[in-house]
């Protein structure tokens, strides 16, 4: 079943990057996009359901019972779960939606790290998603400067720099800034959950960096991919806050 | 609640990193494999950071070289003797090419003008050593590791060590941009080639007494070329991409492809004979000992057919068989990946002898 999605994803991608000239850094970009828009209306139901969320703890019934059952946490998860019924908001809306894309997100990387055959036991398995295709053998890596294979580095003045896990750091950096409301965080209306979104917004984007240092740079190029295509959702939708990035701008809300 | 979210944002990030380090190539998880050598009671072969020779008989080591592993050096292709005997030559991922003492496995000398891996081993004739990389190149160089000529450069990566013709004084180059050269060894020029032959080509040729030259290619075909005229002279069509090198027995030529499915087929008309599927991909070349043919699977299983197509015996292994079986007389030898042990001898009833490394 798996192999099946796999291979579904192998196709598709391999019919792009023929499409675009055998260019496999474009068709990790455009299979990247595709796949973003193809999942758009998961992605929009989280948004939505986040939204609601952020909304509801910033409210004064909210930060009412938070302080009236500051001592009784299991009268607190009562009160809380009689607030979602009454306000129509599933607890789970905005992690399903993220639970269900997951597996479209480790296939599409395993699409793309399974077409990099660049080793004998590589290519034997990559043979088996293939039904024809021989004539795309091998895989044309190279992009730019880069060998998408090959962890990136580029040598400026004699220096290796990693520009692509750095580009992973500041994109991955954006988007989880940009979707995350000011309000989060600050301790009062999310308390525990508040603070780990701090943190995950902090240490997320270096773990992804370190991810993009380690392994190959085709992993990295779809890391920055999804991470555009995420921040371009959330700004075509309204729904993106610049104020986190740029403070002196003025609050979307 | 929120602790619920907490776990799902762990559960996600262990998803991530479990997904992405079970599939690169950052772990010590074999990528390749590695033929077998044998020589006076030794079996010489490498697998991932090091290159072994272990006494055939019980499988204690005689040298590892390195002696430590070292990061980001590994080796997938078979050693190979040079310089009678008194040097073993091993090619490697860091693109380097290696000449290491035999008797005592300490390096001699290294050529390090590649510039990417080394898949296939190289070739030694008394010309010289010729080594296939996967920059495309074929390098030449003496038994000091000096260059002896221009690295001859094909279109794609070579992953196929080159085969060498008596009858033409030639190298037989086969490259992933589907063409087979001709290369004079002693200036390192073109004599001819192909045109495309439709597919990669990953395997060594094989050259017959007849003056064939016959290469399996992922077209999915094998094609049998003159040497005198050049000519195509037949063309077979397999299943799926052909990857073993085709293997020569009298008037028969054994091949294989990646359905699994192992062909006999007659030499000089290329028709077929016989064919089994015992299942797996077949990307080994068969070993062909006292009138019986062993070939492995990477189904777990090594596969013993006699000349006209009965199976003998279907051997379960523990692990998949990429490499080819060898044999001293006596032991066959197998390297399975992803098992526990990476070199296993059988006697000739198939009952396991020794594995390196011994079990702990």
């Amino acid at each position: 079943m798996w192999d099946a999605f796999i291979t579904l994803m192998i196709t598709v991608m391999l019919f792009i990057y023929d499409l675009v000239g055998q260019n496999f850094g474009w068709a990790i970009i455009i299979f990247t996009v595709l796949v973003r828009v193809v999942t758009y209306p998961l992605t929009a139901k989280q948004m939505k359901s986040s939204k609601d969320m952020q909304e509801l703890q910033g409210s004064k019934k909210w930060l009412d019972i938070q302080k009236k059952y500051k001592n009784d946490k299991e009268g607190l998860a009562q009160k809380q779960m009689e607030i979602y019924k009454e306000m129509g908001i599933s607890p789970f809306g905005s992690c399903l939606p993220l639970l269900v894309q997951f597996p479209v997100i480790i296939g599409l990387y395993q699409a793309i790290i399974r077409t990099l055959a660049v080793t004998p036991i590589q290519l034997v398995n990559f043979s088996k998603h293939l039904s024809n295709g021989a004539d795309l053998i091998p895989i044309n890596s190279q992009f730019w400067w880069m060998d998408l294979s090959e962890p990136e580095r580029l040598t400026i003045m004699g220096v290796a720099v990693p520009i692509l896990a750095i580009l992973v750091v500041i994109t991955s950096f954006i988007q989880t800034k940009m979707i995350t409301p000011p309000g989060q965080g600050t301790g009062d209306a999310g308390g525990q959950g508040a603070q780990m979104t701090k943190a995950m917004s902090l240490y997320m984007p270096f773990f992804m960096g370190y991810l993009a240092l380690t392994f190959a740079s085709g992993l990295a190029l779809y890391f920055i991919a999804t991470n555009l295509a995420t921040i371009a959702q959330y700004v075509l939708t309204g729904q993106a806050d610049f104020k986190n990035i740029l403070p002196k701008l003025p609050s979307r809300s | 609640m929120k602790t619920i979210k907490k776990y799902i944002l762990i559960l996600l990030l262990a998803l991530i990193a479990l997904s992405l380090g079970a599939c690169t190539g950052r772990r010590v998880v074999a990528t390749g494999w590695s033929e077998i050598t044998l020589k006076e009671d030794v079996a010489y072969f490498s697998y991932g950071p090091q290159v072994y020779a272990l006494n055939l008989k019980n499988g204690t080591p005689k040298w590892l070289y390195p002696v430590e592993p070292e990061t980001g050096v590994d080796f997938y292709a078979a050693p190979v003797f040079a310089d009678n005997g008194t040097q073993l030559i091993v090619a490697s991922y860091d693109s380097n090419l290696y000449s290491i003492d035999p008797a005592t496995g300490r390096e001699i000398w290294s050529f390090t003008n590649a510039e990417n891996r080394y898949v296939a081993a190289p070739l030694v004739t008394d010309l010289g050593i010729f080594a296939p990389s996967s920059d495309n190149k074929l390098y030449a160089v003496d038994l000091n590791g000096l260059p002896l000529w221009e690295p001859f450069e094909t279109g794609e990566p070579i992953w196929a060590s080159p085969a060498w013709s008596e009858s033409c004084g030639c190298i037989y180059l086969t490259s992933m941009d589907h063409i087979l050269y001709a290369i004079n060894p002693e200036t390192g020029s073109l004599l001819w080639k192909t045109e495309d032959l439709g597919g990669p080509i990953v395997s060594k040729p094989t050259v017959s007494e007849s003056g064939l030259v016959i290469v399996s290619t992922f077209n999915n075909e094998i094609v049998a070329l003159d040497e005198k005229s050049h000519r195509v002279e037949w063309r077979f069509s397999t299943s799926d991409w052909a990857w073993a090198s085709p293997v020569i027995d009298g008037e028969q030529v054994y091949i294989s492809d990646l359905s699994g499915t192992f062909y006999a087929l007659d030499l000089e008309s290329g028709n077929l004979l016989w064919q089994l599927q015992p299942g797996g991909s077949i990307v080994s070349t068969p070993l062909i000992q006292d009138g019986q043919i062993y070939f492995s699977t990477d189904a777990s299983s090594l596969v013993v057919v006699s000349t006209d197509g009965v199976v003998q015996r279907n051997l379960p292994i523990e692990g998949k068989l990429y490499a080819s079986p060898a044999s001293d007389g006596d032991i066959i030898l197998l390297a399975p990946s992803e098992a526990e042990f990476f070199l296993i001898a059988l006697n000739q009833n198939g009952i396991q002898i020794w594995g390196y490394p011994p079990a702990k």
